[in-house]
Parts: C-alpha cells; sequence; structure tokens
C-alpha cells in the first residue's frame, strides 16, 4: 500500500515536470500581455508530432528533432503573436476567440498530415525502466527529462532575475507604462516572451512524445491543465508553478491509482474550481504575473 | 422594408422551407442540425453580447439538457413535448451550479464553464443507472402526432427547432431593446460605474447566464428525441460547443439573426462541401474562418452586409 503510494506520487512529480514547463510558458506570455493564449498546448503538440515526423521518416532520435521542432513550434508562436497584436477593439474576448480558433487550427492540421492514431517513439533507449531508491520505477525519458526540466526552468529563472531582457519581461508584466517610461520596448519584450514560452513548449513536447503517448486532442488538454495549473499556483513565480504542477501530477496519478483512470481529469476539473472559489489567487497568494 | 423583412423570411421558413425540401430527408436533416447549431449560437450570443462573458463550456448546458429530457420521458412517461421545457429547466438549475463563476472574468469564466461541462460529462458517464453510461440511451420517445403533422418526421422537427430559435431570437431581442438591455449595455462599458448607480450587475448576469442555459437545454432536449439516441461523448461533445461559436461569430454575435444565419452558412457549407474535400480534420476550416472573421471583420458578417443594404437602400432614396 505505501510502495503503491509512493509510486504514484513519484510518477506524479516526475509528470509534474513536463507540466510545469507548459504552465511556465502560459504564464510568461500572461504576464506581459494579459492574454491567455489558448493555442498554447497546440505548440506542445506540435513540438511532440515534429519529433514523430523526424523519427518515423527519417529515423532521427527525438532529442536530434529538438532544433527542428524549436524553429518549427518558435515561428509559429511568432505567428499567433503577430495576429494577436493586430487586434484593437475588445481585447479580452477578441484574443481568447482568436486564440481558441488558432488552437482548432493547429489540431486539426496535426489531425489531417497524421491522422488520430496514437503514436509513441519506437527509440528502446528512452523506454527503458530506471529504478530510484531501489523501489520506484520510471521510464528514463520521464527522468531525463524531468531533470532537463528542471535545469531549463532554473535557465529562465535566472534569466527573468539577473538579465536586462529577463527584467524588461517582469517590468512589463508589472506596470506596463513604467517599464516603457524605463527604456523597455514592448513589442519586442512581448515577442521574447512568445519565443521562451515556445522553448518550453518543445522540450515539454519532445518530453510527452519520449516518454507518454500523443494524439491530436492532447494540445487542447494541455492548455487547460496549464491554465489549471496557473490558477492552482497563482502566476506568482516559477517556483510555484512548478510545485502546482507537481501538485497536479501527483493528484492524478493518485487518482489513477486508486479510484479510476477515467476520472483523472475530473480531479484536476474539480481541483481547479474548489481553488478558483476559494482562494482565487491561488494556493501561493499574490495577485501577481509570473515575472515579477 | 425593414418591417415586412421579418414576417416574410419567417413565412418562407415555415411555409416554403418544407414545401421546397420536404420530400428530402437529407436535406431536412441537415437544416434541423443546422438550426440545432443555430439555437445553441443565439444562446451563446446573448450571454457572450448581453453578459459579456465568452463561455467555451455550452455543452454541459446541452448535455444537461438532452438528458433531462431523454431520462425523464423514459422512467417517467413525460410526453417529450413537456420534455423540451424541462430539459431546459434543467440546463438552468444546472447553470445555478456554474455562477459562482460569475464572479470570475474572461478566461477564468470560460474555462471555469469548460470544466464544468467535462465535470458533467463525467457523471453522465459513472450514473450508469440513470443515464445508462457509456452505452447510452437507446430509442428516446420521439415527437407526437399533433393536429395531423408528424412531429416526429424530419419535416415535423424541423417546425418544432425552428419555433425554438424564432422564440429564443425573439426573446433576446426583446431582452436587448428593455431596460435590462439597456443597464447590460452599459455594464459593457464600465461595470464599476453601472454598478455605482444601482444596477445588480451580478443578478443581471445571473440571469442571462440561466437564460442561455435553459435556451441549450431545451435545444438539447429537442436533438435528444430527434435523433433518439444519447451517449454521454455525444451529448457533451466539444462540438456543441465550437460549431456555435464558430457560427455566432461569423454570423455577428452582437445581432439578433447573425448567430442563425451563421449557424446555417457554417454548418451547410461544412458537411456539404468541407466534409467531402477533407474527411479528417475538417474543423480546420472553421478555426480559419474564427481567426479570419476576428482580425478582419470581428462584428461578423451581418454588419458588413447590413451595411451594403443601407448603402444601397440610401443610394436609392437618393
Amino acid at each position: 500500500m505505501l510502495s503503491l503510494t509512493l509510486q504514484a506520487l513519484f510518477s506524479g512529480v516526475l509528470a509534474g515536470g513536463y507540466y510545469a514547463m507548459v504552465a511556465v510558458g502560459l504564464a510568461l506570455v500572461f504576464g506581459t500581455m494579459r492574454i491567455i493564449n489558448l493555442a498554447h498546448g497546440e505548440l506542445v503538440l506540435l513540438a511532440a508530432y515534429v519529433a514523430y515526423a523526424a523519427e518515423s521518416q527519417y529515423g532521427l532520435n527525438p532529442v536530434m528533432a529538438i532544433p527542428f521542432a524549436l524553429v518549427i513550434v518558435g515561428a509559429s508562436a511568432a505567428l499567433v503573436y503577430a495576429l494577436l497584436s493586430r487586434i484593437d477593439q475588445d481585447r479580452e474576448i477578441n484574443s481568447l476567440i482568436l486564440t481558441f480558433g488558432l488552437g482548432i487550427i493547429l489540431t486539426n492540421a496535426v489531425l489531417m498530415i497524421w491522422a488520430a492514431d496514437i503514436h509513441s517513439t519506437t527509440a528502446p533507449w528512452f523506454q527503458e525502466s530506471v529504478v530510484v531508491a531501489d523501489t520506484l520505477f520510471a521510464m528514463r525519458s520521464e527522468v531525463v527529462f524531468f531533470v532537463g526540466g528542471l535545469v531549463l526552468m532554473a535557465g529562465v529563472h535566472g534569466w527573468l532575475n539577473h538579465s536586462w531582457q529577463g527584467r524588461a519581461v517582469r517590468a512589463l508584466s508589472s506596470n506596463r507604462n513604467a517599464a516603457k517610461l524605463m527604456g523597455v520596448n514592448p513589442r519586442r519584450t512581448e515577442i521574447l516572451s512568445f519565443l521562451v514560452a515556445a522553448l518550453l513548449a518543445t522540450f515539454a513536447g519532445i518530453a510527452i512524445y519520449t516518454g507518454k503517448t500523443i494524439f491530436p486532442s492532447l494540445g487542447h488538454v494541455m492548455t487547460v491543465k496549464a491554465f489549471i495549473i496557473t490558477v492552482l499556483a497563482g502566476m506568482g513565480s516559477i517556483p510555484g508553478v512548478l510545485i502546482g504542477a507537481v501538485m497536479i501530477g501527483c493528484i492524478e496519478s493518485l487518482t489513477v491509482t486508486y479510484v479510476s483512470a477515467s476520472l483523472q481529469e475530473l480531479a484536476g476539473m474539480i481541483l481547479f474550481l474548489v481553488v478558483l472559489f476559494v482562494m482565487p489567487s491561488g494556493l501561493f497568494g499574490g495577485r501577481k504575473a509570473i515575472a515579477r | 422594408m425593414k418591417r415586412f423583412l421579418v414576417p416574410a423570411a419567417l413565412a418562407a421558413a415555415y411555409v416554403a422551407v418544407p414545401l421546397a425540401f420536404g420530400g428530402n430527408p437529407y436535406v431536412m436533416g441537415l437544416i434541423v442540425a443546422a438550426l440545432t447549431i443555430g439555437g445553441i449560437a443565439v444562446a451563446w450570443a446573448l450571454l457572450g453580447n448581453l453578459g459579456g462573458m465568452v463561455s467555451f463550456g455550452h455543452a454541459a448546458f446541452f448535455g444537461v439538457g438532452s438528458y433531462t429530457s431523454a431520462v425523464l420521458s423514459m422512467k417517467l412517461g413525460v410526453p417529450p413535448l413537456a420534455g423540451l421545457l424541462l430539459g431546459g429547466l434543467g440546463a438552468a438549475v444546472a447553470s445555478i451550479a456554474t455562477m459562482p463563476a460569475l464572479r470570475l472574468k474572461g478566461p477564468y469564466f470560460a474555462l471555469a464553464i469548460l470544466a464544468y461541462a467535462h465535470i458533467f460529462q463525467i457523471l453522465a458517464t459513472e450514473m450508469t443507472g440513470v443515464t445508462g453510461g457509456a452505452g447510452g440511451l437507446l430509442s428516446i420517445p420521439r415527437f407526437p402526432t399533433l393536429l395531423g403533422v408528424d412531429l416526429g418526421s424530419k419535416t415535423g422537427g424541423y417546425i418544432i427547432i425552428l419555433t425554438i430559435v424564432v422564440l429564443s431570437a425573439a426573446a433576446y431581442a426583446a431582452i436587448r431593446r428593455s431596460a435590462w438591455g439597456l443597464a447590460l449595455k452599459a455594464m459593457h462599458d464600465t461595470e464599476i460605474a453601472t454598478r455605482v448607480i444601482g444596477v445588480p450587475s451580478t443578478h443581471l448576469k445571473a440571469a442571462m447566464l440561466a437564460l442561455s442555459a435553459f435556451i441549450t437545454g431545451v435545444v438539447g432536449a429537442f436533438n435528444a428525441h430527434f435523433i433518439n439516441f444519447l451517449e454521454p461523448d455525444y451529448a457533451f461533445s466539444g462540438t456543441w460547443t465550437v460549431l456555435p461559436i464558430a457560427a455566432a461569430i461569423f454570423g455577428g454575435y452582437r445581432t439578433v439573426w447573425g448567430p442563425v444565419i451563421g449557424a446555417l452558412t457554417i454548418y451547410l457549407l461544412d458537411q456539404l462541401v468541407f466534409k467531402e474535400l477533407m474527411p479528417h480534420g475538417h474543423q480546420f476550416v472553421l478555426g480559419m474562418l474564427l481567426v479570419g472573421m476576428i482580425l478582419f471583420s470581428p462584428g461578423g458578417l451581418a454588419p458588413i452586409l447590413g451595411r451594403r443594404l443601407e448603402g444601397r437602400v440610401r443610394h436609392a432614396h437618393a
């Protein structure tokens, strides 16, 4: 019983690693633009399918596909930004519907090109089991990308706190006008936040492709999950989002272990509603955007 | 001229369409399905335009409405026509559960409603005793024959859904013209100022949410009795959210008839053209349509056509 619980928690923590990568990207863009990019999960999906195409057609290792995925996902993110910045009236409603539409386009493009089948990597190296502390099992890819994701997010955290551009992102999200007066170019900073979000989305996509399975509606699922995590964590900081992501991962894997796999999504949804109604500013307080 | 437009259109819809297509069940079925989407689109637009709220979860109300009516008619023998109203009431009651979400704004509200849709779907799947679970409900009672008209036929179904859509649009138009409508419009411009002069904005929003859910529930109940079959994945499918949004945005969600016209155009195009051209992923076109409309004409098609029509009339007078 105990070992089963521990195993569930361990798997949940590992899943939380890539959930966090997706959620941090969503929160970064929200910080600079005050827009929830509902096509964000679809960027993750795109990266995963680029890796799938590279592996199935050219025999490329998924890790070697990262540069290609970065270019494609980065270009898509830039396109999303370009379209979003054209909205001038009713920004809140219109940006929601626009990114919702972009998500539908990306999902269905994937569906048209690669059909609705479920895929995962065929490289055995990623799927070999790794034993941690004698009792906890994981796939190698889960461990590799969990550690890689932590390093990447630590890098983004450091960039936000110590580089000029990173500070510009934080300045823009805390006070747009003051940031402009201090010489921050809002457009360039917004694009930058989109590109960093794309970078994180790409790694998350490859992580999912090598450690889980991919299918076209995954993008929508990831968007909703990332949104739930940011609500949970209050968009406050990268460590906060990471904790929120790990919590969601653990709750899901405990639900799968002890209740039923079909209720996995329900647990996250109910937690989302409870937090939203009881603590609208998130578990870790503060109505701050991530990059402050 | 405008005074005659609505009665003329209604006469055409009630008389000419059944006469022209009544013999062709396939076409009639398509038109009924398009109007089903149109009914949800009106409800969605009512919430979006008057309440200022985007919902990504109208499938929740559609599903609750269809299950309420189907279960009541199968277990308790409630006649299907009464089931329509009860389905609407069921959805309105379900909307009370979603009302805490009203204090949320923008994306938070939109995704909270989406979460409700997921929760309702899972509940419908798990409550096997009442809903039949994932296996679904088979042979849901069809509409009766009334005054010699077989309402269970395609043409009969058409008359029912047309009436639902017309009444919903009329209710929408009436609210828009009323003092409520004015208050809601002011709220859209600045909510704080509107509250300061004593408009109970939360109550108004709650009323719009309940009405929108009611209409969607009635449409859902209609659909259940029309196709005589339900299963959770179908009743709560995201399609019931995506198509109405695309229809409302395409037709113009700030107008009364825009969503209906949008639904007819989009659904028929989707089924007759796009589905033929691309069997997989034909919703791609819906996404393109949404993006294109938001970028180039966020007010929808109706204002463009209206402006052109007005221009022509003015030219004729000059």
